[in-house]
């Protein structure tokens, strides 16, 4: 479908409603986006404040002159969060991501017999309430040593092997059999088939999936809680529940809290929105 | 390195769901021959390429390269390289690695991998294009790149599945006339399949026709045109197609429409008193020079000029033959697929000298030599 | 032979992520049972099999049918808000405008960043702090003289404590639902409206007939995926206001009764319940995904 755009504006073809469906569409469309961001308003508005500008009064005035001093009260009691999510989300995307690679390839170009059988029943623990299966969880996470961030990275890990082999699944299923082929033809097995020829063509699946993983893990509180027993080891969705949690916090200091938390999450989102986007759409299955 | 045979020994390939893809085709191809597997669409070829491949897993039988078994090899095990129809290019490799890919799978050093790739890359016209990527060439490079990583390998067999029916007209024929080249160079034994009967008579040594997983007929394309072994094998290859028509042999001449033919000398159906389908290929028919050879009266409707052929077609007054195995060959479903003018006459295509005088409407007495009958019988369609 | 080769390397490829998935699983969802149907009181765990008292005794339990009361509420509230605000961003959207990139973005960002922060943000803009401690929301709408629409948000009484709370959430996932809709107006053929609207059918009509059967299946994905991420809500509960009962949902139960009175067996229990009325949406909706998938 050719964009409007390309045509000179007295050549179009104009409906019968025309140019003041469009200008509903842009006013509509803005005003929710006005909507949207008063969140966001608040949050930027008031962690850039001044800390003596905080009032319930002046919540919704813009600072009269901007401040880090807020960001720079809170950072201390989430820097270890911090930096425990990060050497734990990035090594547990990675990881999910290279094993939920192998599982696509194999399911979708390996078909061994069963293999429909098998991946619904992968596909049902992405569905699955964490509640039924946090008991037993804890159970063996304790009793295994492994209520540390090791612990909460082979959860996240394991948990998102479903989404990360839907990934992966669906997007070689879009690649061509006989390119298999012809790699068997050539000499190489399943194993060399996957590494030399089906892994150079997923890269696009591995950023799409990575991503995905990356956000899920930074973003969880619930498994961070349960697995993970000692505060040293707390990931930063749990210190920003601690810091920002309670009643009696000064709300400039949660709002800026909420914002350096979710910084690497919206780095990611902002510079890379296209695969975010698909992994977010890898969770619809079709029909 | 010496060329190796293929031997099928009932080979049977059956799909999930009970179809029948291949059944009970023994074939067996010499080493260094060029041979092509042709039929319609859904006849078994490609399946059975893919079996020789090891692509496939058989359901029966047992198949040899030389005197190994290699029914239960993987493909990777078996030294056969092929071509795809969609050439199947590794997308994010260079050609240079593409070609180099199969030996490097098999462990080969890499200036000898180099000095492979160059030679092959010299002898197809791809010194230029080594290191661009598939995605960077056009459709006749990545079929010239298709086949040098098949050529590099040095395999045993070559098997080219419908590797030229991506491509244009005229440079089909081009390819096909560089295969042919390629294959008397390298000697290696070749199984090629394709649909198109021209391209099968052009390039096959020997050629397979198969029908619904039936080996028809295996022979040289002179003999499958001359003496087709039934009314399948006649219908499809040669084209424009056989003409024919249903008709009575008794006193031993045969009669269709108003046109009486005396059966050649020594012919089997002599003394017989049958129904028979005659067969005529449009190049069996001269015009009347009146030295005494059998005529009919033709009044073609339509007359088509290509330049230094003529074809005329015409109506003839007796019942068109339409059976499973003529629409087979020309892969129509049903009846309805071929049917453009309703009246239940047979048409018949006859090629002329270019100069003939003869022009639609107007009647025209050709001659049609007894030797160039076909015939079949009416119910199972084979040859008589 | 040719099987075993073929197939072995795949299956061993693909068996740790099958057996860590069996075990953590299903295997947890059984031992889950296990301890549902146990007697698990305090820390040390207890294995005595008990029946179904637990349940029933969760049947007359207050707290509990409070929170089942909750999660009802909040789902119909939630799934219809986010389907609605969803479908309008879908629909304004959805002729190729200038700037589409940007709105998509803006509409979409909230599912980046956690539910902890989503709380965090939202239990300010809805304080039901009164006089001159009033912020929030609520003093947006008295300085400009909306004071009819100042409230108790998720300090009210129920049901209206919840839909405060579906508020968030909707927010929250709105842009997700706009996303999915999208996909599934874009899906449709061009030509397929294209012939429509040159036979003369109206914008309206050629949606109606053509745009809105296709549209259905996007709804049917939409529902099951909201009302699954619904019972599963215990983030944006938890920071927005733990320990209260007027939000209180099973999810949220569960872990009190689990973690913070160690009732193991009743908290097995709820999640065992939470596991069904998941599946019960869950099961059919990936069935017939594999069904249509084989279709194709």
């Amino acid at each position: 479908m050719s964009a409007r755009v390309d045509v000179p504006r007295d050549l179009r073809i104009r409906s019968r409603w025309g140019p003041h469906v469009t200008t509903l569409r842009y006013l509509a469309l803005f005003a929710l986006v006005c909507l949207f961001l008063i969140p966001v308003y608040v949050l930027v508005v008031t962690a850039l404040k001044d800390p003596s500008q905080v009032s319930p009064r002046q919540m919704w005035q813009l600072p009269d002159a901007l401040s880090l001093d807020t960001f720079r009260t809170v950072w201390p009691k989430l820097e270890t969060g911090f930096r425990n999510s990060l050497v734990m989300a990035v090594p547990a995307s990675i990881i999910s991501s290279v094993l939920g690679a192998a599982n696509g390839f194999v399911l979708s170009k390996w078909r061994f017999p069963g293999a429909d059988i098998v991946f619904p029943l992968i596909l049902f623990g992405m569905f699955i309430p964490y509640q039924s299966i946090l008991i037993p969880l804890r159970q063996v996470l304790s009793d295994a040593g492994l209520t540390n961030l090791t612990g909460l990275a082979l959860v996240h890990i394991i948990y998102g092997l479903p989404i990360t082999t839907l990934i992966f699944r669906s997007y070689f299923a879009s690649i061509s059999d006989e390119l298999i082929d012809a790699s068997q033809v050539d000499g190489a097995g399943m194993l060399r088939t996957f590494a030399y020829v089906a892994v150079p063509i997923a890269l696009p699946a591995f950023a799409v999936s990575i991503i995905w993983q990356f956000t899920q893990a930074w973003n969880d509180f619930l498994f961070g809680i349960v697995v993970v027993t000692r505060a040293t080891h707390w990931p930063v969705t749990v210190a920003l529940n601690n810091t920002a949690g309670s009643q009696v916090v000064p709300y400039h200091e949660a709002m800026a809290a909420a914002a350096l938390a979710s910084i690497p999450t919206l780095l990611v989102y902002i510079l890379m929105g296209r695969f975010f986007m698909r992994g977010l759409m890898a969770g619809a299955l079709k029909g | 390195m010496e060329p190796v045979g293929i031997r099928l020994q009932g080979v049977t390939k059956r799909f999930k769901g009970h179809v029948l893809a291949v059944d009970n085709v023994n074939l067996e191809i010499e080493p260094g021959e060029f041979m092509v597997l042709v039929g319609p669409s859904g006849c078994g070829k490609s399946t059975l390429l893919r079996v020789i491949a090891g692509l496939e897993e058989v359901s029966g039988g047992r198949v040899y390269l030389g005197d190994e078994d290699v029914t239960t090899k993987l493909p990777q095990h078996r030294d056969v390289a092929m071509v795809f129809q969609s050439y199947a290019l590794y997308p994010r490799m260079s050609v240079r690695r593409n070609m180099g890919f199969g030996l490097r799978m098999r462990r080969t050093e890499k200036t000898e991998r180099d000095r492979r790739v160059d030679e092959v890359a010299h002898i197809l016209g791809l010194e230029r294009l080594l290191d661009r990527r598939p995605g960077a060439l056009s459709g006749g490079q990545r079929q010239r790149v298709a086949m040098g990583r098949a050529i590099v390998r040095e395999p045993k067999v070559f098997l080219l599945d419908e590797p030229l029916s991506n491509l244009d007209a005229k440079l089909r024929v081009t390819m096909r006339a560089q295969l042919s080249l390629l294959h008397q160079r390298l000697g290696i034994t070749t199984v090629y399949v394709t649909h198109d009967q021209v391209e099968a008579m052009t390039l096959g040594q020997r050629v397979a026709v198969l029908r619904d997983g039936v080996l028809q007929q295996v022979d040289t394309p002179t003999n499958l045109f001359r003496h087709p072994v039934n009314l399948f094998v006649a219908a499809f290859i040669g084209s424009p197609s056989m003409n024919f028509v249903q008709g009575r042999v008794a006193n031993g001449s045969v009669n269709f429409a108003d046109v009486t033919i005396p059966l050649p000398a020594g012919s089997a159906l002599a003394g017989s008193d049958r129904q028979v389908v005659v067969g005529i290929r449009p190049t069996g028919f001269t015009t009347a020079t009146g030295d005494g050879m059998p005529t009919m009266k033709a009044v073609p409707d339509v007359v088509e000029d290509l330049g230094d052929e003529r074809y005329i077609h015409f109506d003839v007054d007796a019942p068109r033959v339409d059976t499973e195995a003529t629409r087979a060959a020309v892969d129509a479903k049903s009846a309805e697929d071929i049917l453009l003018l309703p009246e239940d006459r047979a048409r018949f295509t006859v090629r002329l000298p270019v100069d003939t005088p003869v022009t639609a409407g107007q009647p025209v007495t050709l001659a049609v030599s007894p030797e160039r009958l076909h015939f079949f019988d009416p119910e199972s369609g084979a040859t008589l | 032979m040719y099987r075993l080769r073929k197939w072995g390397p795949a299956i061993l490829l693909i068996s740790p992520s099958l057996l860590a998935i069996g075990v953590f699983v299903y295997g947890f969802l059984g031992w889950n049972l296990t301890v549902s149907l146990s007697d698990w009181r305090g820390l040390r765990p207890s294995y005595n099999y008990v029946g179904f008292e637990n349940y029933t005794r969760l049947a007359s339990d207050g707290r509990f049918t409070n929170s089942v009361g909750n999660v009802i509420v909040f789902t119909i509230v939630f799934v219809g808000g986010a389907l609605l605000v969803g479908f309008l961003l879908a629909y304004l959207l959805e002729r190729r405008i200038r700037g589409e990139g940007f709105f998509r973005a803006i509409y979409l960002f909230p599912m980046a960043i956690s539910l902890i922060a989503v709380a965090i943000i939202w239990r300010w803009l809805m304080s039901n702090a009164t006089g001159a401690q009033q912020t929030g929301l609520n003093r947006l709408f008295s300085s400009v003289g909306l004071d009819f629409l100042v409230n108790d948000w998720f300090k009210a009484d129920q049901p209206f404590a919840v839909m405060a709370v579906a508020i968030a959430a909707g927010w929250a996932l709105s842009g997700y639902i706009m996303a999915l809709f999208l996909a599934g107006m874009r899906g449709v053929s061009d030509d397929l409206r294209e012939a429509a609207r040159v036979d003369g059918a109206s914008e309206a009509r050629v949606f109606w007939h053509i745009v809105r059967p296709m549209l259905l299946a996007v709804l049917m994905s939409a529902v099951v995926i909201l009302v699954h991420i619904s019972f599963k809500t215990f983030d944006l509960i938890f920071a927005m206001d733990a320990e209260s009962r007027l939000i209180e949902m099973p999810a949220i139960y569960m872990w009190f009764t689990t973690f913070d009175s160690f009732n193991f067996n009743r908290g097995a229990a709820i999640a065992t319940l939470l596991m069904v009325g998941v599946a019960v949406v869950i099961v059919p909706y990936i069935w017939y995904s594999m069904r249509a998938e084989r279709r194709q």
